[in-house]
């Protein structure tokens, strides 16, 4: 079960995107972000689906495998849908009750459903197509002007890359702890909620002081490699942008004026759905 | 309790690009009251074959019978199964939780039901059992202990299920030579008075070849040569081309042969063996 979560890791392959330099792979997926907020009808997400699934084809990571990344998310995405589904007024198509649905909370619904899963799939190809290092890197690199104001970019980046570096470990932790508990006779599956969340108090304590152990450890790992944060650290590859950098650049240019565009609305044609 | 492991396959990610043959049609039987050992180097599929044996892993395919029950099959009782057979994992100290040693080790009882007079009494038999002194750990935390303290706490918690098999995965790895010596004959202990089947992973040839009846060579996800230690450790080039190591006694006579000297010395397991086979060949050389 918990081998399922593939959200944050690499997938190594050999793709273009996988090349593209870090730095732009993060401020294109800002871009994206942002742009996936500017939409405001379903044809401009067609759009921004057609966009991303064409991304997805070209960095060469498997949809199937980006799906299995969505499961764990998938309980926040049902549970927007269904609240949203109740919530607003409006032309009551269904009645269940005391709650409606109503046509504007359908279409909120499917809305913020499709935000959600097109922020999520767009997101985790940036961690899917890039090493946790050139991620890291990345964020330093963008964030060094911000140092001249007090920003600890440096030390931010490093946090970020010992968090994601530790997902899988602590996810195979967790499995072994359960396991080992299991094999104590402890019941993970059934019984009420109050009962389950008590059942994982012998889960959750061990990995937390396991956590910490490994933290010191790493910690006292680093000092003795001389680690003493980014002052005067150099790279073995400092990056450069390269050709498909710039191209890259100027395409996401073009797709961020599109969505502008498109959901402008100046370009007179219909929209399909849009919020009112 | 007879252990009868039949066919057993385990593919993990089954279907999916990255899918792993872990298990490949493995076969063999633990014989009531004896020590098997399970040798074969990292990532050989000790581990997964372990998790099947008390139920923690289902088999993609194959069987596996505990005195005549299916412990595979949908309908038979985990718990019961759990408490029969139990499981220590490698590092299990990492799995203490409780405030105090005797809560934690009361965790395994308490789960399969029993009275609160019960667990009392299996709790201090689980601690005698592994030298902890009830009166002077009994109320201490677990987080303040040494490691070897922990990892005793952490297998009289299994203990105290009472369970009749017990698999250890690499119990001693990591100890001090004395408290490693003490592990083992801990596991010797609950062999012959208890009467406890003993399934035990590990990486050290000296004592597989000292405690168990039965060893099990594992490679690549398949049974590579099973039998008793003497019978095992004759194939010495074979375990070494397999990565694996050789008892003592064994690595030095095929040393001293490979200096010269012409010991007839197959069936060598520990160092005294050595001593006796050494002193044969030098008699033999006198006449």
């Amino acid at each position: 079960m918990l081998r399922d979560i593939t959200l944050g890791q690499y997938y190594p392959r050999e793709s273009v995107i996988h090349r593209l330099d870090p730095r732009v792979k993060i401020a294109a997926t800002f871009l994206y972000l942002i742009m996936i907020f500017v939409v405001r009808d379903f044809t401009g997400y067609a759009f921004v689906t057609c966009v991303l699934a064409a991304v997805t084809a070209v960095s060469h990571v498997p949809v199937k495998f980006m799906a299995r990344g969505m499961k764990p998310v998938m309980f926040i995405i049902v549970f927007t849908f269904v609240i949203n589904i109740f919530v607003y007024k409006g032309t009551v198509l269904v009645s269940l009750g005391p709650l409606n649905i109503t046509d504007n909370g359908l279409r909120q619904a499917v809305f913020i459903a499709v935000r959600l899963i097109l922020l999520i799939f767009g997101t985790s190809l940036l961690t899917y197509t890039t090493k946790p290092m050139q991620l890291t890197d990345g964020f330093e690199s963008i964030m060094r002007p911000l140092t001249k104001v007090g920003l600890p970019a440096h030390e931010i980046a490093m946090m970020m890359s010992i968090a994601l570096r530790f997902i899988p470990v602590l996810l195979e932790e967790t499995d072994k702890i359960m396991k080992a508990q299991q094999a104590r006779g402890a019941d993970f599956e059934s019984g009420n909620l109050m009962k389950r969340a008590k059942s994982l108090i012998p889960l959750f304590i061990p990995l937390f002081v396991n956590a910490f152990r490994m933290a010191i450890e790493l910690a006292m790992a680093m000092e003795a490699r001389c680690y003493h944060g980014g002052n005067g650290r150099t790279r073995l590859n400092p990056m450069k942008l390269q050709k498909i950098d710039y191209i890259a650049i100027v395409l996401i240019m073009l797709f961020a004026a599109a969505v502008i565009v498109q959901a402008s609305g100046i370009t007179g044609l219909p929209m399909l759905w849009p919020s009112r | 309790m007879r252990i009868d492991v039949q066919n057993l396959t385990h593919i993990y990610n089954e279907g999916q690009t990255d899918e792993v043959t872990a298990l490949d049609d493995v076969s063999f039987t633990v014989g009531e009251g004896s020590i098997t050992g399970i040798i074969g180097h990292t990532g050989s599929g000790k581990s997964t074959l372990i998790q099947h044996m008390n139920g923690l892993l289902k088999p993609s395919s194959g069987k596996i019978f505990a005195d005549g029950t299916d412990i595979t099959s949908k309908d038979v009782s985990m718990p019961e199964i759990r408490r029969k057979i139990g499981l220590v994992f490698q590092y299990p100290e990492y799995q203490l939780f409780e405030e105090t040693v005797a809560k934690d080790i009361a965790f395994g009882p308490k789960n399969l039901g029993m009275s609160d007079a019960e667990i009392e009494k299996r709790v201090h038999t689980a601690m005698s059992l592994t030298d902890l002194d009830y009166e002077k750990f009994a109320v201490k935390s677990p987080f303040e202990l040494s490691g070897g303290q922990k990892r005793r706490v952490a297998i009289a918690g299994v203990l105290a299920m009472e369970p009749e098999v017990l698999i250890l995965d690499e119990p001693a790895a990591g100890l001090d030579p004395a408290s490693h010596r003490s592990m083992m004959e801990l596991v010797r202990r609950l062999n012959t008075e208890h009467n406890t089947t003993i399934v035990l992973v590990s990486h050290n040839m000296d004592d597989v070849a000292e405690y168990c009846t039965d060893v099990i060579v594992m490679d690549d996800g398949k049974i590579f040569l099973s039998g008793t230690p003497r019978e095992v450790f004759r194939h010495s080039s074979e375990l070494e081309s397999k990565g694996l190591g050789l008892p003592f006694g064994q690595c030095l006579i095929r040393e001293m042969n490979r200096q010269g000297a012409d010991i007839s010395g197959d069936s060598v397991l520990s160092g005294e063996d050595a001593a006796e086979a050494v002193l044969r060949w030098l008699e033999e050389k006198k006449c």
